[in-house]
């Protein structure tokens, strides 16, 4: 088995190196390339024995485990059949392709693709585990869609491409669920052991379901109907490719799935009554609309596209017979159609048209292809003495000799035959005949390299007719018996003597010469009927496609409509629902608990609240701005009654920092009024969607509230209880800050220093360099005044750090108000120019780096991470007793990123504003 | 006392999304600012406010004297607050830059990307 | 016990990136200095994401109690498997952004403070992925926000800031919400620690509504960041409109912070929780598929249709969490790292195929097959894998999905992974037959040629997704044992 999975890499390496000799020497690409796939068919030929006798090469390794899959593979008679078509007539199409393309741009893409598409096609024939054979599955469909498309810049053949990847790859979604669920049921996800496991899973509720999945995956690829049309639409691909994709090889993929499940889906009424009807109309469809093409390539489509149905029905015949007279088939049909696509492609190289009423003449310039396209049309029409023949023998005994509809089934496939003949002849017989119209054909379709194919495939066709045991043992024998399940003798024979049998093939064959005589009226007939039709399947599908996308570029619009307050609208929708949903499914909640009531946090909620139905109402956006600060000046005054000092000065200050940006960005949008237009009603719903998510977030509150947890149950109680002893700091919100959650901190600073950069990245550029401050405040009195009280500021800032472990104080507000002082010094300095250099930014960069070296002492004393080493303690006048240690450092760092970031953001922003002349007063 | 206060952020609240929803730019910045308020007072108000005492150990204790409002979400209502000063801060500046370069404060106008 | 050797990793991964910004801070003007520290801070941040990972799989998980505080009272850092999995690949996608940010970004941008702001980024994702507590995490996440709004805005063309508008408003929104949701849950249970959380809800402790709604409200806010159906709106309005190496490192990482958020949440704090949770996210986790998928088929701009497969691969992920088993937040965080790396690969890609391709309205785009068949190899390998196409990385991750889902009898919404899986497939199709099948059209946009840096992440990541495509069973186990760690409670 070591040998294949060598050819197997030697493919891999192969789609690389092939196609770069192929650009300039495309003939001996063609050549080179087909000795990997040649040697491979030559071992499968050698295993051929092994085969027969029940030793299958195997060979598998672990590869994904926990998803069950393990690299395996098994040959076993139905995959050696498929891997010698795939070997023997790729090798064949790779000469081919050599010579077909040669000059082409498609030539090196092909030699790409193609080996990848051999290699896929052999793993999805020796695969074991079904997953594995997935993933072949699913690289042939690409493989197949990237070969499609080797003519991409015309526009049909991307169309066709991707109608092809969408079937199939549709059908293979709906495979993979299949293989999931049979491997569910069947407990493994290894095909020879599920096939010993058939019956537990036909008799598990799931049957129907994995059944229709699998079918689908099969029926997608192998082009049944209703999902064909992809099949004639392949046709814009180039020769080589339809010949061995779109004939001999991918399409058969679903035929052979289908035989592989066989053991393990087969033997139900579903499994009969399903694949026969489909298969039959199938083989009546393609045969039918076989007829009216006049494309040669179409032509030769549309009947590969019924000998799929024909295969598929046979498949559910279920009979011996039928499985054997489908394994014969499945050969006999590689070996005619693939020449006859060959020939068609050379003959479209000669005339440079494919339109069968126009070809004729061709005999006398290209001799050796009209004999070749002589033999695979009578095997074809199943004149005897072709394998074509002992196929369709078969296929009759078959037919007639089923349980169910065996007069309906023969009547088709007399049908389907009778047509086969007519194509056959259509195709190899009528161009090679009569004279020509053109002076000369196209030297290019002389090369020696477009003969080899047609005529070996031709000729074995002949000689398995005439010699059909060396295809019957070994071959035929193992599929068959590996699909069955019990051993098999095909004893394929030529002549079986007069029968009925030998009376129907040539009754066939006279109706079939009867349709090609008149094929022409025939064609014209079954045009017109089909105009009955308004589209053919290809349109539908289109137009499927397209009313999708449209739908889904409805629905898109729909969600995606761009307008931001609809975005928040389901915002505060959603929030209002989900708490709703949320408070209900918990019951209803108590009262909250209370404490006791003050009266002037009350008389300051209520003058916030004004201050909001202020901001809601107000037509100037000034006095709402005003508003929203009165309510955080509120919120501050909150903050300072119920306890919490840090905080109101926090507050306080990073108010009024807010209200002056503001300022500064509203002196220069004009006066902004009310919201536009805005007729009464208008409001409603903007009011409507606020109220819910209020009164939801209330309601939510208030249920918090009313069972809150005890506080010694609280983090927060350990924390009250250490700040002193272990932190060495009575502040116990700064001791938080600056110790117990000093990483928050740090991340917090990181947030400033990133707005301020960010500000000063989205100014940067606006406004002139050497602005001057003119804002209108720069007299002398204001001077004189601010240099008094900025250095107090100063002072003052510097207290508040070195106090805050202990009293209400710390880097922030010591930093907020060193940069209150710091703006004020600037504002003054009207001679200097107001650029704000460098020196913000290192401050920032200064700040975060002298926390970031706090952390790490800790480090360098082996203990954990940011924790406080803590020095001597030290009095200081107006401080106190401090204890200085590394979150002294680290609030050092808050102090001087907070200078720089209000330094940054402010200066910056007073700079952009263009210089306009105030009133110099 | 905490029902009044929640009350009252549950009005904020109100008035924060009302503002959200205007057309106008610079409103909305506004009902953002109204929300950030309502949250931290939210994070303030919940644990139970205090008596007016201050979260700081006393000389001679070992720790803050009862009544003191839990100091855990003060130490998180202020990182929230400067948090949120930054954020805020680069939405104002935002906000000039979006008049001045799409030279309109209308937010319904702002469909360029989407559509 | 503090174990240095274990633990240095751990901090490492925070300070590297802070001290890497400061740095950058310092070294504003001097460009190339800066485009050195940024290659390598990246790339010492995902050696240290690999020391982390190769240190939980020996020992479990690291955790580090910062400040010397134990948890609850201080903040808990912790590397579990699934953290340091996700601080490893941010390093590696912050690496193949520094890299391809030599070739793209310009010097107008790096004196704006480009480089500070990317290595603040990462800090701030980092940080999030390492924290064990709730409100650094919205610390972190407020880092994270503050430095993508600023990066959004680089640059300053009209299109940037419209989206800036929209994604800022709409982030600082899902940040408020978050804090009142932090605020809830700590009146309520009295703590900020997610370990200690489920403890205490385990114990009894606190009220039924008071964790709902705190569960509520977290659960929106994450859904927000993460771009979840219907609050991502500002996802599609604004990613496509900032550098490509910005689009491509917000599309890798910012979106699954929101995801991991959501994992770290409801898969082990508020595990009680999931009877009432995860029905809504399991709605809502379809509904983004679909929706995501739709809007990814109908648009026509290459960032935009990457943008709203984000949205819909977002939708497989939580899908995977919403299940509520370990097996399938395994298969969920297979997914994550998966479609990281694709995702940013196809943003790369698509900054290219802007290059030399014709711009980026794929309607003006084509002729790359032709002229760039390396570029076509390159493209599909990431393309087919968000596809779902075997054996690429996609395959496992949605195999390993589809078969959660089939064990739990989930046959609607493994329906409706699958067909999502098509569509995508679809989507991918056409930038592929658009851009690079299709002939180059007179109104293409000109040409500008491509330098090594731009290329260099392209093949790092397709070489990437290729290693576990063939070999994925690695990243299973390491998900696998993610997901064990993350729920005490047993495998159901």
């Amino acid at each position: 088995m070591e040998w294949y999975l060598i050819g197997l890499v030697a493919l891999l390496g192969g789609s690389c190196v092939w196609p770069r000799l192929a650009r300039e020497h495309s003939v001996a690409a063609g050549w080179l390339s087909a000795l990997v796939p040649a040697g491979i068919f030559v071992w499968l030929v050698l295993q051929a024995g092994a085969i027969a006798d029940g030793k299958f090469p195997v060979w598998s390794v672990e590869w994904v485990p926990q998803m069950g899959v393990a690299l395996g593979f098994r040959l076993d008679g139905p995959g050696l059949l498929l891997s010698l078509l795939v070997t023997g007539i790729g090798a064949l199409i790779l000469i081919y392709g050599g010579g077909y393309l040669k000059g082409s741009a498609q030539s090196a893409p092909f030699f790409g693709f193609v080996q990848l598409f051999m290699l896929a096609m052999l793993g999805v024939a020796s695969a074991d585990n079904l997953l594995v054979l997935f993933v072949f599955w699913e690289l042939t469909s690409v493989a197949s869609y990237l070969l499609i498309g080797l003519n991409h810049q015309d526009e049909t053949a991307r169309k066709s491409a991707l109608r092809a990847l969408l079937v199939t790859g549709g059908g293979g979604v709906a495979l993979l669920a299949g293989i999931l669920l049979v491997g569910a049921v069947g407990g493994s996800f290894s095909l020879s052991e599920l096939q010993g496991r058939g019956d537990l899973i036909r008799s598990s509720p799931f049957y129907v379901g994995i059944f229709i999945l699998v079918v689908l995956g099969a029926f997608t690829k192998s082009a049944q109907v209703p999902f064909h049309f992809w099949l004639p639409d392949a046709m814009v691909a180039p020769t080589p490719v339809s010949a061995y994709l779109h004939s001999a090889t991918m399409v058969k993929a679903g035929v052979f799935l289908l035989a592989k499940f066989l053991p393990i889906l087969g033997g139900t009424v579903l499994w009969h009554d399903t694949l026969t009807l489909v298969g039959a109309s199938t083989m009546l469809a393609g045969g039918v609309l076989a007829l009216a093409q006049t494309d040669l390539k179409r032509l030769l489509a549309y009947s590969t596209m019924s000998a799929l149905g024909t295969l598929v029905m046979l498949l559910g015949m279920g009979s011996d017979l039928a499985i054997k007279a489908a394994m014969v088939f499945l050969v006999v049909h590689a070996l005619y159609k693939a020449p006859l696509f060959m020939i068609a492609g050379v003959v479209d190289k000669a005339t440079g048209t494919r339109n069968t009423t126009l070809l004729q003449g061709l005999g006398k310039p290209l001799p050796i292809l009209s004999f070749a396209a002589a033999l695979a049309a009578f095997s074809m029409s199943g004149l005897p003495p072709f394998i074509g023949f002992i196929g369709k023998e078969l296929l009759y005994e078959a037919e007639m000799g089923a349980v169910h509809f065996s007069i309906l089934l023969t009547t088709l496939g007399f049908a389907a035959n009778a047509v086969n003949v007519a194509v056959a002849l259509k195709v190899g017989i009528s161009p090679f005949r009569g004279k020509m119209d053109m002076p000369q054909i196209n030297p290019k379709a002389r090369r020696k390299g477009l003969l080899i194919g047609p005529l070996l495939l031709a000729v074995t066709g002949a000689l398995f007719g005439l010699f059909p045991g060396w295809l019957g043992e070994g071959l035929i024998d193992a599929a068959v018996r590996d699909i069955i399940g019990h051993p098999f003798d095909s004893s394929l024979k030529l002549w079986h003597g007069f029968s009925l049998l030998l009376a129907i093939s040539a009754i066939t064959v006279i109706v079939g010469i009867l349709l090609y005589v008149y094929l022409d009226r025939i064609r014209s007939a079954l045009i017109l009927g089909l105009q009955r039709f308004p589209s053919g399947a290809s349109e539908q599908f289109d137009r499927l496609l397209s009313s999708a996308v449209a739908a889904a570029g409805r629905i898109t619009l729909f969600f995606q409509h761009g307008n931001l307050r609809l975005y928040l609208a389901v915002i505060i929708l959603a929030l209002a629902l989900l708490t709703t949903a949320a408070l209900v499914s918990t019951g209803l909640p108590g009262w909250p608990e209370n404490g006791p009531v003050r009266f002037l946090p009350v008389g300051i909620s209520l003058l916030m609240g004004m201050a909001g139905i202020v901001a809601i109402r107000s037509r100037s956006t000034v006095m709402a701005v005003l508003a929203m600060g009165g309510v955080a000046y509120g919120v501050a005054l909150l903050f300072a009654l119920v306890g919490a000092p840090d905080l109101a000065l926090t507050q306080v200050l990073v108010e009024t920092l807010t209200l002056v940006l503001f300022a500064l960005v509203m002196r220069k949008l004009p006066r902004i009024d009310a919201s536009p237009e805005a007729p009464r009603g208008r409001g409603r719903w903007e009011l409507g969607i606020a109220l819910a998510g209020g009164l939801a977030l209330t309601a939510g509150l208030l249920a918090v509230r009313a069972a809150p947890l005890p506080e010694d149950l609280r983090v927060s109680a350990d924390m009250a209880a250490w700040s002193l002893p272990a932190a060495h700091g009575r502040n116990v919100v700064n001791v938080i800050l600056v110790d117990f959650r000093a990483l928050d901190t740090l991340g917090e600073i990181c947030v400033l220093a990133i707005a301020a950069i960010g500000v000063a990245g989205l100014l940067l550029g606006s406004g002139r360099r050497n602005v001057r401050a003119e804002l209108a405040v720069a007299t002398p009195l204001f001077r004189t005044a601010v240099s008094w009280i900025t250095p107090l500021l100063y002072f003052i800032s510097v207290l508040l750090l070195l106090r805050g472990h202990n009293e209400p104080g710390g880097g922030f507000i010591g930093g907020l108000v060193a940069g209150a002082g710091l703006i004020l010094k600037r504002l003054t300095h009207a001679e200097r120019p107001l650029h704000a250099g460098r020196g913000p930014m290192l401050c920032m960069a200064a700040g975060i780096a002298i926390s970031l070296v706090s952390t790490l002492p800790a480090v360098f004393s082996g203990l954990p991470f940011m924790q406080g080493v803590w020095l001597g303690s030290v009095w200081l006048p107006l401080v106190g007793k401090t204890k200085f240690g590394t979150p002294f450092l680290f609030d050092c760092g808050v102090y001087l990123v907070v200078v720089g970031a209000c330094l940054l953001i402010l200066t910056r922003l007073i700079r952009s504003e263009d210089s306009k002349p105030l009133a110099q007063q | 006392m905490e029902t009044i206060i929640i009350l009252l952020t549950g009005f904020l609240f109100s008035c924060g999304f009302y503002l959200m929803l205007q057309r106008n730019f610079t409103r909305m910045l506004i009902g953002l600012l109204f929300l950030s308020q309502a949250a931290n007072l939210v994070i303030l108000v919940l644990p139970g406010l205090g008596t007016g005492i201050s979260a700081i150990v006393r000389y001679g204790a070992t720790v803050p004297p009862p009544g003191h409002p839990d100091p855990l979400p003060q130490a998180l209502i202020l990182t929230a607050i400067v948090i949120g000063f930054g954020v805020i801060a680069f939405a104002i500046v935002l906000l000039k830059k979006a008049h001045h370069d799409l030279k309109t404060h209308d937010l319904d106008h702002l469909t360029e990307t989407d559509v | 016990m503090s174990d240095p050797m274990r633990e240095f990793p751990l901090y490492l991964c925070l300070l590297v990136p802070l001290a890497a910004a400061i740095g950058q801070i310092l070294l504003l003007g001097r460009c190339r200095s800066q485009r050195v520290v940024a290659i390598g801070s990246t790339a010492l941040l995902t050696v240290l994401g690999g020391m982390l990972v190769a240190a939980v799989k020996a020992g479990g998980p690291v955790v580090l109690d910062a400040g010397g505080w134990a948890a609850p009272l201080g903040i808990r850092l912790q590397a579990d498997m699934l953290s340091a999995l996700m601080v490893a690949i941010t390093g590696f996608i912050g690496l193949c952004g520094a890299i391809h940010g030599l070739a793209e970004v310009p010097t107008s941008d790096e004196r704006r403070g480009y480089h500070p702001l990317y290595q603040f980024l990462l800090f701030g994702v980092c940080g999030a992925f390492l924290t064990n507590d709730l409100f650094n995490l919205y610390v972190w996440f407020e880092v994270m926000l503050l430095s993508s709004f600023a990066l959004l805005t680089l640059g300053g063309g009209k299109a940037q800031i419209e989206g800036a508008v929209k994604y800022v408003v709409l982030n600082i929104t899902a940040s408020t919400i978050f804090l009142i949701g932090a605020g809830v849950l700590y009146a309520t249970l009295g703590t900020l620690n997610f370990n200690d959380v489920a403890v205490r809800i385990a114990a009894g402790l606190g009220s039924q509504a008071g964790i709902r709604f705190a569960a509520v409200l977290l659960m929106l806010a994450f859904a927000i960041k993460a771009g979840m159906f219907p609050l991502y709106g500002w996802l599609p309005s604004s990613y496509h409109t900032p550098r490509h190496t910005v689009s491509a490192v917000f599309a890798g990482l910012l979106t699954k912070v929101g995801v991991y958020a959501l994992i770290r949440t409801f898969g082990s704090a508020f595990v009680a929780e999931r009877d009432f949770i995860l029905p809504i996210l399991w709605t809502v986790s379809l509904l983004t598929m679909v929706i995501g998928v739709c809007g990814a088929m109908s648009q026509f701009h290459t960032r935009r249709i990457l943008s709203f497969h984000i949205i819909s691969q977002i939708g497989y992920m939580t899908l995977g969490l919403a299940l509520g088993t370990a097996a399938a937040i395994s298969a969920a965080i297979f997914y994550i790292i998966h479609h990281i790396i694709v995702k940013s690969n196809l943003f790369f890609v698509a900054s290219v195929i802007d290059r030399i391709g014709g711009g980026e309205n794929l309607k003006r785009t084509g002729g790359l097959y032709r002229s760039a068949p390396w570029l076509a190899g390159l493209f599909l390998i990431p393309a087919l894998s968000l596809g779902g196409i075997p054996p690429f990385s996609g395959f496992w991750a949605k195999l390993a999905l589809l078969k959660e889902l089939f064990n739990a009898n989930a046959w609607f919404a493994g329906a409706v992974a699958l067909a999502v899986g098509v569509c995508t497939l679809f989507s991918m199709m056409k930038i592929w037959a658009e851009a690079f099948w299709k002939d180059r059209p007179a109104e293409a946009k000109e040409f500008r040629p491509v330098g090594f840096a731009h290329i260099l992440p392209i093949v790092i990541l397709a070489a990437a997704t290729i290693a576990l495509s063939v070999y994925p069973s690695w990243l299973f186990d390491l998900a696998d044992i993610a997901a064990q760690q993350l729920s005490p409670a047993p495998n159901q």
